[in-house]
């Protein structure tokens, strides 16, 4: 009994051992294509930051220059395209290696999800990235604007829209990576509503007495005559 | 800079007047009655030195033949014409762009003119009189100055970003002792005015909205000299409605614009130069009451609360140390020191060439270090006037001209300073 076992094993083993050597040539295929395309793009950024460098991209794009770097500051137009081009290699490099791969093995179902989902990743990847951007630059917005006219809650609401942009991105990448189904969509209503609820019963319940004195003081309030000011900033 | 491109009309009353000797613009659009009701008796009451000069007065204005009616043939005889000049596209900008555009439009003209040398005073007509144009004549026909600046008469609390920011960063830069480098009055000789026009011509057009009348004279000609000239005058500025944190972002913002622009040039300036003042200092403003600075105070405390994260990325350790250390101090005893508030400003200088962070958030979150520097300010010199005052404000021009070498280091070594 215990040779067939062995034997068992041995022909589970080796059928194994086959299938991982059948698979072997497509891996290899698709690192080497990769990382040949990772080499490719590497350098064509580099060579197309040097040629953008030489014709002064950067300083003829002008205002556009001033636009990304607010958004971005550390970026500059140049180092924006450079990227793009690279990129673009490395999923070209993603692509031509599934296909690589696919060649390699008699395996089509991989193939065929990868190539199938590497749009939606891209996309995922594109709307995360414009998300957090967009949340860290907002977000630091409100606080500056906030402290500037002197909200003691400021860093409160700062922290509110930051995190209101990236729940709403998360939402978004989660819907376009189609994970989570229906439960992404139930859940980000539920939270938004909750939020914007919560926010009215604030308001409306616990704060009704707040308003309505704050309401009674200013229509008591004698109209004041405005006093020259003592300090003069300009 | 941007480029000025004078309108159709502008050229053709240009051509028309041919040359002027004195160019004397109104930084804004006037009334043409009015004008003319100001400028005669003044013209009749210049001095023989200015007599016998053809000056050319201009403003923003709508075309020669409505406005004028044909001034500048009728007054040819008496060496004195009107010319009025469209207003800039870009003068309807907040606050200062406007000005600076309809500066930079008067100096345009001035180039165009081939004149001597071009006043600029304020679109108020404040400074609309004899003395006035008297002293910046002389400044610049009769002593050679490239530029002559005024000094405005100025109380404790007045002009404090001028004080505390403008003139000691001017100063430290660029070498020239001048009390107000951005002002609504002040006089460009004509070899000035056709640099202006040169290098506004050169540029493509996207650059500096306000015009720096020191920078262009400190840069450009720096072997001449500037002057200055009392002028005893007081401007109304329309301060309603105006945010501190936007105008302090537009001065702020485009003075450090100039610091990167004329990096080599003000890397090779030690020291400071007195300027010669002409003209009579006015008697001392009283300076009323003592400002409550506790308002100032809690916006820094509120800013120090919030903005840690902001300044750690702009500001060295050694920096937001102190500025921990001030936010435990009691409040009559809160002083930031001048070395302390000249590092603040070189390391925003820094921080907006480098774009640590985004250019709109870095100058906002100036204001509330600003405030801080005002509200302990406006506590040290609650109980000084006239000269002590005077020697506060030149003990801070020297606390910015000795950190300099600050400046010098980390602008050329930015990442040593970094952890």
């Amino acid at each position: 009994m215990w040779e067939q076992v062995e034997q068992s094993l041995h022909s589970s083993m080796v059928r194994v051992m086959n299938q991982v050597a059948t698979l072997l040539p497509g891996i290899l295929a698709f690192i080497v294509a990769f990382l040949l395309f990772l080499l490719i793009g590497w350098l064509v950024a580099l060579v197309v930051r040097r040629l953008l460098m030489l014709f002064r991209f950067d300083e003829r794009m002008g205002r556009g220059a001033n636009a990304i770097a607010e958004w971005s500051p550390r970026a500059t137009p140049s180092m924006l395209v450079s990227r793009v081009v690279f990129w673009c290699f490395v999923t070209a490099g993603v692509m031509v290696g599934v296909s690589a791969f696919e060649a390699g093995t008699s395996e089509h179902v991989v193939s065929q999800w990868i190539l199938g989902y590497v749009p939606r990743i891209a996309g995922a990847a594109v709307l995360l990235l414009a998300g957090n951007v967009l949340a860290r630059f907002v977000s630091r917005s409100v606080l500056i604007t906030g402290v500037n006219l002197n909200l003691s809650y400021a860093r409160l609401l700062s922290m509110g829209a930051r995190w209101m942009i990236l729940v709403l991105t998360g939402a978004m990448v989660l819907d376009h990576l189609a994970l989570g189904g229906e439960i992404v969509e139930l859940g980000f209503g539920i939270l938004f509503g909750g939020i914007v609820l919560a926010l009215s019963l604030a308001v409306g319940l616990g704060s009704r007495d707040l308003v309505s004195r704050s309401l009674e003081r200013e229509a008591a309030r004698p109209v004041d005559v405005p006093q020259p000011e003592q300090i003069h900033h300009f | 800079m941007a480029a000025i491109e004078l309108s159709e009309e502008t050229k053709r009353e240009v051509e028309r007047i041919g040359s002027a000797d004195l160019v004397v613009g109104i930084a804004g659009a006037v009334a043409a009655d009015e004008l003319r009701s100001r400028v005669e008796p003044i013209v009749a009451e210049l001095g023989s030195g200015l007599a016998s000069l053809r000056i050319v007065f201009t403003w923003a204005g709508p075309a020669s033949g409505e406005a004028t009616g044909g001034d500048a043939e009728e007054n040819a005889g008496r060496r004195m014409a009107l010319l009025p000049f469209t207003p800039p596209a870009s003068a309807s900008g907040e606050f200062w762009a406007g000005v600076s555009a309809h500066q930079r439009t008067i100096l345009a003209v001035a180039a165009s003119l081939n004149a001597r040398a071009c006043i600029v005073l304020g679109a108020d007509l404040a400074a609309l009189q004899t003395h006035v144009l008297q002293l910046f004549a002389y400044a610049v026909l009769d002593r050679q100055c490239v530029a002559a600046m005024p000094v405005y008469p100025a109380g404790r609390y007045d002009g404090l970003i001028n004080t505390g920011i403008l003139s000691p960063l001017n100063r430290a830069l660029f070498g020239k002792r001048i009390h107000y480098p951005i002002a609504f009055d002040f006089a460009a000789s004509g070899g000035m005015c056709g640099q202006f026009l040169r290098q506004s011509a050169s540029s493509n057009g996207t650059g500096q909205p306000l015009l720096w009348p020191v920078t262009l004279a400190a840069t450009q000609f720096p072997q001449q000299g500037i002057g200055e000239v009392h002028v005893n005058v007081h401007h109304r500025v329309a301060a309603e409605g105006l945010e501190l944190s936007a105008v302090l972002s537009q001065i702020v913002g485009s003075l450090f614009q100039e610091m990167e622009q004329y990096a080599p040039q003000w890397q090779r300036v030690r020291g400071s130069q007195a300027t010669p003042v002409w003209g009579n200092a006015p008697a001392e403003r009283s300076g009323g009451e003592a400002a409550d600075p506790q308002p100032m105070l809690d916006s820094f405390l509120l800013g120090s609360r919030n903005l840690d994260e902001v300044w750690r990325l702009i500001l060295p350790p050694n920096v937001l140390m102190e500025l921990r250390r001030l936010t435990r101090v009691a409040p009559d005893a809160f002083r930031m020191p001048d070395e302390l508030w000249a590092c603040i400003v070189y390391d925003f200088a820094l921080a907006y060439r480098l774009r640590t962070i985004s250019r709109v958030h870095l100058l906002g979150a100036l204001t509330p270090l600003y405030l801080g520097w005002v509200a302990s300010y406006i506590q040290e010199v609650s109980q000084l006037g006239g000269a002590a005052l005077e020697q506060r404000h030149e003990q801070l021009a020297r606390a910015w001209e000795e950190k300099k070498p600050y400046l010098l280091s980390r602008w050329r070594w930015p990442d040593r300073f970094n952890p």
